[in-house]
């Protein structure tokens, strides 16, 4: 009964338009206040202590150093080594902006960011060179997505915080701890190198069809020149995964470093961004953060409220009692995140979802790295779609498109997409793969 | 007058603590390495940072929630509208004015409820654990920001009252990124 309470009226207030995070904690007040005995003065604190942890610093130090790299000149000189390498090929400019989102994603976190950063450049590229606009946009529109794949990922982090207390049992009877930043990381590389093979053979496809322009092939010197160019860069994927991979920085350290290293590149390297643009990087970085991290607050103190009407637990009785295997369960996670990408960003839904289908994926033996993996993925389909994907967007801001048609033209990607979705789901092998080689399971 | 201070207040408060926080994190492990190399060790040893990881925390609480005042103000904090924009201009209004309505009732409350435990906490000389700075300065920022945030909704309604205008906040909009030139470089 109370639970029902708690949803619909959660879904109520939603439906208002109020920001998420409102809506989350006036459910929890307005029940707090009418149906429990618990002081009212905890919530206070909690919104405090919710945030109090320092795995959670890691997505301001992502955001902001995602920020310096869009701003930086790191994008472009990328998308100069990506064309240099694939340019040549069927696609031509599409396959290499299809590269250069994928190595871009590798040193940022977030899919708005990617798209921007690539984007904004490659798209009248493309459009100059004779490709129709749906083409370079559908391209960009879908690589970006793989900005919350490819690890560093905000998106992954997000979801080690909203598991990152809860109790679950395996179907053995054993506690299963969620899964920690640096091992969901990790498991992101394949099923993110794997996503960008696949929009990448689209591509090329769909190019080699309708015969679209390709470039000249880059000599080897220029090949050497375009790699030397985007050293920098580059160097801060190593700097990330090989920091957390060889223990010398916990993720929010790492994110801190290569927060710190951007800006180095940025303003003393590359030079393409003044001091004086800094406090404006910060300012918009702050204020990105701080939405972020107060969805976070208020879905913790959501989650503390769900776990004292033990609805968590609830819910794991009843699916496993039902008898439903983790094949129609994860059928079930696919199609609830998909709908829920219709309407809500990816930070809400993974805060809000996760603490409840985390302990039933558990209990049905499936993976807590496997699950934040899959739900990674259903985070980016969301974010490619109308009526909320982000990514398309800030796609239709870039290429100057209506939506409708955008999502027209994103639409073989995005197929691409869900059949990747499929094999992630039923092969945990993909994402599991390569942290149990490195002994991080 | 007094307006346009706070908001640059407010903006170079967020912006500032972010960098430091930042910038600590990233003192603290060059620092836990640095004391690694053996010519480094005799200077670098007489500095204890062990609180940076504490304040860089505590900082980001700050920024967390100062900045979701400022958001209110950018117009960053997102809802569930697809449906509230389905409607005619005469229904949406009163339904977008309940939401910021809803905002502002919230932070004040949650900023009451602050204001009550940090006025709590201040007698007792309950201290942070690392850095021994009083509890209550730490938790301040909760009916701080809370009642700034409060306030910044209670502008917006304000304005949409009179001008049906909601701040819109563009993420596809990035300063310094000249695409025209990368582009011609490209082609």
């Amino acid at each position: 009964m109370s639970s029902a309470f708690i949803f619909v009226l959660l879904i109520a207030l939603m439906l208002t338009g109020m920001p998420v995070s409102i809506a989350l904690g006036l459910t929890v007040l307005t029940f707090m206040y009418t149906m429990t005995q618990v002081p009212i003065e905890a919530v206070a604190l909690k919104l405090f202590s919710g945030i109090d942890s320092f795995e959670i610093m890691a997505i301001p130090f992502f955001i902001l150093a995602g920020n310096f790299l869009t701003h930086g000149g790191v994008a472009r000189r990328m998308i100069a080594f990506a064309t240099a390498m694939v340019g040549h090929w069927y696609g031509g400019l599409g396959l290499a902006g299809v590269m250069a989102c994928a190595l871009f994603a590798a040193v940022s976190g977030s899919s708005p960011a990617t798209v921007v950063a690539i984007g904004s450049i490659i798209m009248p590229a493309m459009v100059k060179q004779g490709f129709p606009k749906r083409f370079g946009a559908g391209v960009i529109t879908t690589s970006g997505a793989l900005g919350i794949l490819i690890p560093p990922s905000i998106v992954m982090v997000i979801f080690a915080v909203a598991t990152g207390g809860s109790v679950a049992i395996d179907p053995e009877g054993k506690r299963v701890l969620s899964a920690s930043v640096g091992q969901l990381f990790m498991a992101g590389v394949i099923p993110g190198i794997m996503l960008a093979t696949m929009l990448g053979l689209t591509t090329f496809y769909r190019a080699w069809k309708n015969d679209y322009p390709r470039m000249p092939k880059a000599t080897w010197a220029e090949a050497l020149q375009a790699f030397r160019d985007s050293i920098w860069g580059l160097l801060l994927v190593i700097i990330v995964m090989g920091g957390i991979y060889a223990g010398i920085f916990t993720p929010t350290e790492a994110a801190a470093m290569s927060a710190v290293y951007a800006f180095v590149i940025a303003v003393f390297v590359y030079r393409d961004m003044k001091l004086s643009d800094v406090p404006r990087v910060l300012l918009s970085s702050a204020s990105m953060s701080a939405m972020i991290l107060y969805i976070i607050t208020n879905a913790v103190l959501f989650s503390f409220l769900m776990t004292s009407e033990q609805i968590p637990q609830a819910m794991t009785s009843w699916i496993v009692g039902s008898g439903i295997s983790w094949v129609e369960f994860l059928l079930f996670v696919n199609i609830l995140l998909l709908v829920a990408g219709n309407v809500m960003e990816p930070s809400s839904i993974v805060l809000i979802t996760a603490p409840i289908l985390f302990p039933i994926a558990v209990a049905l033996g499936i993976h807590p790295v496997h699950l934040g993996i899959l739900m990674t993925v259903n985070m980016e389909i969301g974010m490619c779609h109308p009526p909320v994907g982000l990514n398309l967007y800030v796609a239709s801001g870039i290429a100057k498109m209506g939506i409708t048609e955008l999502t027209i033209a994103t639409l073989p990607w995005l197929l691409t997409m869900l059949v990747f979705l499929v094999l992630v789901t039923y092969i945990p092998e993909l994402s599991l793969w390569l942290p149990r080689m490195l002994g991080m399971l | 007058m007094f307006f346009r201070i706070l908001d640059r207040l407010e903006e170079i408060l967020i912006a500032s603590l972010l960098a430091a926080a930042t910038l600590l994190i990233f003192v603290a492990v060059v620092h836990r390495y640095g004391t690694g190399v053996s010519f480094l060790y005799p200077y670098l040893i007489r500095f204890h940072i062990s609180w940076a990881q504490e304040l860089s925390i505590y900082m980001i609480i700050w920024v967390a929630k100062f900045g979701a005042a400022y958001g209110v103000r950018i117009g960053i904090h997102v809802g569930v509208d697809v449906l509230v924009n389905q409607l005619k201009p005469p229904y949406r209004k009163p339904v977008v004015m309940f939401g910021l309505f809803c905002g502002a009732l919230f932070t004040g409350i949650i900023g009451t409820m602050g204001a009550s435990f940090v006025i709590g906490l201040y007698p007792t000389d309950q201290t942070s654990p690392d850095l021994e700075i009083p509890s209550w300065i730490v938790y301040l920022c909760i009916p701080l920001g809370s009642y700034l945030m409060c306030f910044r909704f209670l502008q917006v309604l304000w304005s949409f009252w009179w001008t049906d205008e909601l701040p819109h906040y563009d993420p596809g909009h990035v300063e310094g990124v000249d695409a025209d030139a990368a582009a011609k470089e490209l082609a």
